[in-house]
């Protein structure tokens, strides 16, 4: 063993899972949301599909930010969203990055239909990602993920109780 | 309105690469220092003539307030610890320029060093997914690695324009053969469309062979004014533009109606035209082209978007004679990051180098006068960055 070999980490964490995606699943990472966007995350904890709207010029927009990009208006609102969308994109991830998402598995990025330049990711459910299209319409869906990682694990965060996916739309 | 004062103002007077392995067996610091001294050999300069030291890195990597001191550089009077990847690989170097053509600085090594095989995989499995901000609307749902954020686009490119897995296996193919005339290339075996057919799937629409590789290894350019690389050691390399761009991330939402809607096109399509109006160039002009290539198919997004063909017709473009040794636009003559190793970016632009001295042996392109090198074309950690050189007279 090389000074350099010597000095990488275990394929084991401190809690005994593997970190390379191998054996045993562990929880979902949960990055943690920001100030902005805790809101948004606390009502998909409720299966609420949320839009932020600026208050002023009423342009919609998504992630959460104070500011309004166009007016540059400080006040926003809150409202139901259509929670349905179109996918823009895709890809079918054959290889396990982290043992929490084995592999195969899909992953969206979905325009909404509430407004343009409002994008959303998520993974697919319900349908083969072989009859993905571009334009292809879809419907959120709130997952449940799971028990929370450890106290001290890499991944640990905000609530994130819930997230969203989502499945074709007739 | 881009003023055009930068054009010109400074060169790339040394370059240094270190070996590029799977496992260099030593520190990025180290790492740091061999490619800067190389580099500084090169040029005909030591030490004592250095008042800049700049990096780009993701905290992966050796900060110029480690490497600058490890080599008795202890009061740089400029120096950029920049955070970000490939899309600032080529602002780093666009800075050190600004630097120089202000005055405040007179030479300044820029530098990239990494482990990122051996120490630090952006591409390994079991990373925990960087802190919140956007990465929150990405990482819950597995998406955590390059290779998977550069396939959504990818994925909505070949679904838009007919891009075929067949158009990014040629690019593959060649920047392999590329990489056989390079004694420096990690990979120089050649494959053929049916090996790369047969690699095994990563994130799709992406193979193993449409990734770049994971390297160890350093390089370092060391950038003075215009003047004074005309007395150094080496011929001149003239930086003729340097420009920036915003992002078209998939990490930050786009802003209404802005940036960002169209994920089929890059921003390098917004950096282009800043670069050639600052140089008084345009794509016709351009002898060889190192394109940013952490994977295939950022090829064939960036001939559409710095005006080599018109869009959506990349993919077939890629796949044509035109981007061999001896075509109308030689594209990553090294080999690439995909073949001869990935040090960030910074390896395009020693490639560059070479080729416009004349250096560049078997893969010499013929008559190279203008050079492109790009950044990563604002993907991922938003932004791009580029740079057009000339042939120093
Ligand atoms: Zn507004």
């Amino acid at each position: 063993m090389n000074r350099t070999q010597s000095l990488r980490q275990d394929v084991r964490d401190q809690d005994g899972r593997r970190r390379d995606g191998r054996g045993a699943a562990a929880p979902r990472p949960r990055p943690g949301a920001d100030r902005d966007s805790a809101y948004w995350w606390e009502a998909v904890g409720e299966g609420r599909f949320l839009v932020q709207y600026c208050a002023d010029c009423r342009t919609p927009r998504f992630p959460a930010r104070e500011v309004c990009a166009v007016c540059l208006s400080l006040e926003w609102e809150w409202r139901e969203g259509t929670g349905t969308g179109t996918v823009d994109g895709w890809t079918v991830t054959r290889r396990t990055f982290h043992p929490a998402f084995e592999a195969p598995y899909t992953v969206l990025r979905v325009a909404l239909d509430d407004g343009p330049a409002l994008y959303c990711w998520g993974r697919l459910v319900g349908a083969d990602p072989g009859d993905l299209r571009r334009g292809q319409p879809v419907e959120a869906v709130f997952t449940d993920t799971g028990p929370a990682p450890g106290a001290g694990a890499p991944t640990g965060g905000g609530a994130f109780t819930k997230v969203v996916d989502w499945r074709p739309r007739e | 309105m881009a003023g055009t004062g930068l054009s010109g103002a400074a060169s790339l007077a040394g370059v240094g690469t270190t070996p590029f392995s799977r496992d260099s067996g030593i520190s990025t610091t180290a790492l740091a220092c061999r490619a800067v001294l190389t580099a500084l050999d090169d040029a005909g300069l030591g030490i004592g003539d250095v008042d800049g030291i700049a990096t780009h890195r993701v905290g992966d990597s050796s900060p110029p307030w480690v490497v600058g001191p490890a080599l008795g550089i202890t009061d740089p009077a400029w120096h950029l610890d920049q955070f970000g990847g490939g899309g600032v690989s080529h602002a780093v170097i666009g800075q050190a320029a600004l630097a120089v053509a202000a005055g405040i600085a007179d030479v300044v090594v820029c530098y990239r060093a990494i482990n990122a095989r051996s120490e630090f995989r952006m591409g390994g499995q079991g990373r925990a997914p960087a802190g919140a901000f956007d990465l929150q609307y990405q990482a819950p749902y597995g998406l955590l690695a390059p290779v998977q954020h550069y396939a959504v686009p990818a994925r909505a490119h070949m679904q838009a324009y007919g891009t075929t897995h067949e158009h990014l296996g040629a690019i593959a193919v060649r920047q392999r053969a590329n990489a056989a005339a390079n004694p420096r290339a990690l990979k120089r075996d050649p494959i053929t469309l049916d090996d790369y057919l047969a690699s095994p799937w990563v994130s799709e629409p992406f193979r193993l062979l449409d990734c770049c590789l994971e390297t160890d290894g350093a390089c370092a350019l060391v950038v003075t004014s215009a003047e004074r690389a005309r007395d150094l050691r080496r011929p001149p390399v003239d930086i003729a533009a340097a420009a920036w761009a915003g992002g078209h991330s998939t990490y930050s939402p786009p802003a209404p109606g802005g940036l960002g809607d169209d994920l089929t096109t890059s921003s390098a399509a917004r950096l282009a035209p800043r670069l050639y109006a600052m140089a008084g160039l345009g794509p016709d002009d351009v002898d060889l082209a190192e394109l940013y290539d952490c994977f295939t198919w950022t090829v064939v997004v960036q001939l559409e978007d710095y005006g080599f063909c018109r869009k959506g017709e990349g993919g077939p473009f890629a796949a044509s004679e035109a981007l061999g040794i001896g075509g109308e636009l030689p594209v990553n003559t090294h080999g690439g990051f995909l073949s001869e190793g990935y040090v960030h970016g910074i390896n395009h632009v020693a490639e560059a180098v070479g080729q416009l001295r004349g250096d560049a042996g078997p893969r010499q392109v013929d008559g190279a006068e203008v050079a492109l090198s790009t950044g990563q074309p604002g993907y991922v950690l938003a932004g791009t960055s580029a740079l057009l050189l000339t042939a120093g007279r």
